[in-house]
C-alpha cells in the first residue's frame, strides 16, 4: 500500500473517524484506524465494536493494499504538520512510513486482517433524507438522551419510520424530546429502533446543514447512514422504548403563550439562584404574566415576570430549570406555547400551531 | 499554641470482652468472627504476646496462639461504650474529632473545666475511663495532631505521654522518619536510600531537596520534621461514604454474587438511614481471587431512594465489569458516597416513565 496526498485532504477524513476510537480498547486493533487504498480511493475505518465510522478521499495511488495504523497518533501527526504540505504513505513490512518534506515517521501497523469489520446483516428497510432535515431532528431531540442509566434502553435515541414519516425521539425519564419530519418514504410500514448515544452523537457530528443526501439503512441489528463521503454503522440497543406517548400529556389544558427568547433570558437569569443540584425554579402563571422565581439553601431569592398570551391564574409548579432551557433551546419558532396541567403534572412545549417538536418536561414536587 | 490530646482506648473491643466476662481476664482473648477466612478484629495483650495483631488472618491467630480464646465481636457494645468514652471527653472539650470507635483527638487548648492544660484534661479523661468504665486508655499530648498521635503510642497500654512544646525539636531528632504520617513501606525505603533514618535527617535535607525529590509531598515532610501541623480538629466532620463489604467463604463468580450484593446493599442501605444527607453515588467494590480490587461506580441523575432502588444498581454495576468471565471473587462491597444536603425548597424530581 502506498499513496501520497495533500495534508488538508488527509486530515478531513482522519477528523470524521478518529471521535470513535476508545482511550482504553478491549481489542489492541482497535485503537487503530484501518486504511484500505483502491481504485484511486483510500477508505479510512474505525469501530469501537459498538459504532463503526468510515470516511474516503480520492488519493494519488502508487499500490493499492491495506493496513492497519494508530488512529490517534496518524492524525495528530497529520495535524501538526505544516499547512499544505504533501504526505507519502507507504507500508514497508511491519511498519507504515509516512514522510512529507523533511519529516520521516515509522509507525506499527497490525495487519488489516484483525480488524473487525462490522458485518450490518441483510437491509430491510431504506429510506433518504436531506442531511439538513435529519441534522434538524436530531438538534430538537438527542439532548434528552440519557447518560448511563440502568434502563439501557434510554441510552439512545429512538429512531421510527411511521406513516411515511420519521420521528426521533428521546427521554432520561424526567422529559422527553419527539422531533418528526413527514414524506421520507413510501413505505407505511412502522419500524422502531434504538440508536445508541455514541452512535447518534458521531453522526450528528457528521452531518451538513443542507440538501446533501443522506441514507438509512436498517438491518436487523444495526443502522447503517450513509453520507456523502462516509459511513456510520451502528450496533442498535436491544430492548424495547418505553411506551412514549402515553406519556406526552393529552389534558393539558392550561395554555400559556411566551415569547420564547424572552422567557430563555428570564430563566436563565433566575437559574443563577436556584440549588446548585436540583436546579429548582417555580413557575407561577396569573392572567398575562409568567413568574420565575429561585431560591438557594443560602435563602438568595431570584425573582424575573415575563408578559405572556394567558387566562389562566394561580397556577404554581416547579420544574428543572435546565430541563426547561433545553426544551425552548430545541424550538426555533419566535413564540412558544406551554400547556400545563396542574402544579403535579407535566408540562408540553411546543412551537403555536407545530407539532412536529414535542417537549415534555415533568414537574419538581414542590 | 494549641494543646492537642489523642486519646486511643488499648486493645479496646478484646479489653471491652475481657471487662464484660471474668472468665477472659488474663487470657490471651482474640476478636474474630468463626470462619476460614476472617480476620481479626483486636487482640488482648496477652494475645499480642504471641504475635497476634489487628487485621490479620483468624486462622493464623488461631496457629500463633492455639490457646486463645475467639470471641466475635459485637459491635452493637463496643459503639455503646464507645458513647460513653465520648460523654467523658465531652466534660472538657466540645471540639473532639473521633477518628473510629477507639480513638479521637481533641483539642483541649479552652477545656471547659479550666484546668488549663493538655496534660491535666489527659489525665482526667484517662481516670474516669477507668474509674467509670473500667477501661484504659492511652493519652498523647503535644501541640498538634501528629505528635499527639505519636505520643499517645509511646507509653501504651494504659500510658500517658507529653511532648512539650519546648521539647519537639529533640524529641523529632531521633525518631525514625517511618514513624512520620504518611511514611509507610515504600516512602521509608525511598527516604533510606537518600540516607534518611530519622526526621532529624529529614530535617537537615531542607525543604528545597524534599521538593526536588518528592514535590507537594516534600514541603509536607519538612513542615513535620520541624513539628509543624496546622490541621484543625474538626469535630463534625461530615460522612464522606457509608459501605459494608464481605469476604465470602469462598471465591464466587461475578454471575454468582446476587445473593451478596443484595444482601449489602440492603446493609448499607440501613446504615445510610442515620444520615440526614442523601447519597448521590452508588458504588460497586470487588476483589478478586488474586486480591485485585475494582470499583465501579454510578451517579444516577435520581439519588436511590430505597433499599430496592440500591440494589438493583449496585447489581447492574457488574455489567462494566469487564474481566474474563472465569474469574472468580472473594469480596463484594457495596457503597453510598457523594453525601448532599436535602434541598429544602424543592422536593423530588417526578420521574415520567
Amino acid at each position: 500500500m502506498r499513496f501520497s496526498i495533500q495534508r488538508e485532504a488527509l486530515l478531513r477524513p482522519l477528523q470524521q473517524v478518529v471521535g470513535v476510537v476508545e482511550r482504553r480498547q478491549t481489542l489492541p486493533v482497535l485503537a487503530n484506524v484501518l486504511i484500505r487504498v483502491e481504485d484511486g480511493i483510500a477508505r479510512f475505518t474505525t469501530s469501537d465494536l459498538e459504532v463503526e465510522l468510515s470516511a474516503q478521499v480520492a488519493v494519488e495511488t502508487a499500490a493499492e493494499g491495506e493496513t492497519t495504523v494508530s488512529a490517534r497518533k496518524l492524525f495528530d501527526i497529520v495535524k501538526a504538520l505544516p499547512d499544505g504540505s504533501r504526505i507519502d504513505l507507504k507500508q514497508d513490512g511491519e511498519r507504515v512510513r509516512l514522510a512529507s518534506a523533511r519529516s520521516r515517521y515509522s509507525l506499527a501497523s497490525l495487519p488489516a486482517s484483525q480488524f473487525p469489520v462490522t458485518e450490518a446483516g441483510d437491509v430491510q428497510e431504506r429510506i433518504e433524507i436531506d442531511q439538513g432535515s435529519f441534522k434538524k431532528l436530531l438538534a430538537r431531540s438527542t439532548f434528552a438522551m440519557a447518560l448511563q442509566d440502568v434502563r439501557y434502553y434510554l441510552n439512545g435515541l429512538l429512531v421510527e419510520l411511521r406513516n411515511k414519516g420519521l420521528r426521533t425521539v428521546a427521554t432520561d425519564g424526567h422529559r422527553l424530546a419527539l422531533a418528526e419530519t413527514a414524506g421520507v418514504s413510501e413505505s407505511e410500514l412502522r419500524r422502531q429502533v434504538i440508536v445508541p448515544r455514541k452512535g447518534v452523537l458521531e453522526l450528528q457530528r457528521l452531518l451538513e446543514v443542507g440538501d446533501a443526501s443522506l441514507e438509512l439503512a436498517f438491518s436487523k441489528n444495526h443502522l447503517r447512514a450513509r453520507l456523502s463521503d462516509s459511513v456510520v454503522v451502528s450496533k442498535l440497543i436491544d430492548g424495547r422504548f418505553p411506551d412514549y406517548e402515553a406519556v406526552i400529556p393529552i389534558g393539558a389544558d392550561k395554555i400559556i403563550q411566551v415569547d420564547r427568547e424572552s422567557v430563555r433570558q428570564a430563566l436563565s437569569r433566575a437559574a443563577i439562584l436556584s440549588n446548585e443540584k436540583y436546579r429548582g425554579v417555580k413557575i407561577e402563571v396569573q392572567p398575562g404574566v409568567l413568574r420565575v422565581i429561585a431560591h438557594n439553601p443560602e435563602q438568595e431569592e431570584a425573582m424575573e415576570e415575563v408578559e405572556a398570551q394567558t387566562l389562566v391564574d394561580k397556577l404554581s409548579v416547579g420544574f428543572n430549570v435546565n430541563y426547561l432551557l433545553d426544551a425552548l433551546s430545541a424550538v426555533d419558532s419566535s413564540e412558544v406555547r406551554i400547556r400545563l396541567r396542574d402544579g403535579a403534572s407535566s408540562a408540553l412545549i411546543e412551537s403555536p400551531g407545530d407539532e412536529t417538536t414535542r417537549h415534555v418536561v415533568m414537574p419538581l414536587r414542590l | 499554641m494549641r494543646k492537642i490530646v489523642h486519646i486511643d482506648m488499648d486493645a479496646f473491643y478484646a479489653s471491652v470482652e475481657q471487662r464484660d466476662d471474668p472468665a477472659l481476664r488474663g487470657r490471651p482473648v482474640v476478636v474474630a468472627w468463626r470462619g476460614l477466612r476472617s480476620v481479626v478484629c483486636a487482640a488482648s495483650y496477652e494475645a499480642r504476646q504471641f504475635g497476634v495483631r489487628s487485621a490479620m488472618p483468624a486462622l493464623r491467630a488461631e496457629r500463633l496462639c492455639p490457646d486463645a480464646v475467639f470471641v466475635p465481636p459485637d459491635f452493637t457494645r463496643y459503639r455503646a461504650v464507645s458513647k460513653a468514652v465520648r460523654t467523658i471527653m465531652q466534660r472538657h472539650t466540645d471540639l473532639i474529632e473521633p477518628l473510629s470507635l477507639d480513638e479521637a483527638y481533641l483539642d483541649a487548648t479552652h477545656d471547659h473545666q479550666g484546668l488549663g492544660s493538655g496534660t491535666a484534661v489527659a489525665r482526667a479523661i484517662r481516670a474516669s475511663i477507668r474509674e467509670e468504665l473500667a477501661l484504659t486508655a492511652s493519652a498523647g499530648v503535644a501541640p498538634n495532631k501528629f505528635l499527639a498521635k505519636i505520643a499517645s503510642d509511646w507509653r501504651k497500654p494504659d500510658g500517658l505521654f507529653v511532648i512539650r512544646p519546648e521539647q519537639v525539636l529533640d524529641f523529632l531528632e531521633v525518631l525514625p522518619a517511618a514513624r512520620l504520617p504518611g511514611v509507610g513501606k515504600v516512602m521509608a525505603a525511598r527516604l533510606q536510600e537518600l540516607g534518611i533514618v530519622t526526621v532529624g535527617n529529614v530535617r537537615a535535607l531542607g525543604q528545597l531537596a524534599l521538593e526536588a525529590h518528592f514535590g507537594r509531598w516534600g514541603r509536607r515532610l519538612h513542615e513535620l520534621s520541624r513539628g509543624i501541623d496546622e490541621r484543625a480538629v474538626e469535630s463534625a466532620r461530615p460522612t464522606q461514604s457509608i459501605s459494608s463489604e464481605d469476604t465470602f467463604a469462598q471465591d464466587l463468580p461475578l454471575a454468582a454474587l446476587d445473593e451478596p450484593i443484595s444482601t449489602l446493599a440492603a446493609r448499607t442501605w440501613a446504615a445510610a438511614q442515620v444520615e440526614p444527607r442523601i447519597a448521590r453515588t452508588v458504588v460497586l467494590k470487588l476483589k478478586t481471587a488474586e486480591f485485585r480490587i475494582l470499583t465501579r461506580s454510578l451517579t444516577p441523575s435520581q439519588s436511590p431512594d430505597s433499599a430496592a432502588e440500591l440494589t438493583r444498581i449496585a447489581l447492574s454495576l457488574r455489567e462494566r465489569v469487564d474481566l474474563p468471565a472465569r474469574t472468580l471473587y472473594r469480596l463484594a462491597g457495596v457503597g453510598l458516597q457523594g453525601f448532599s444536603e436535602r434541598d429544602e425548597w424543592l422536593g423530588r424530581q417526578v420521574a415520567l416513565l
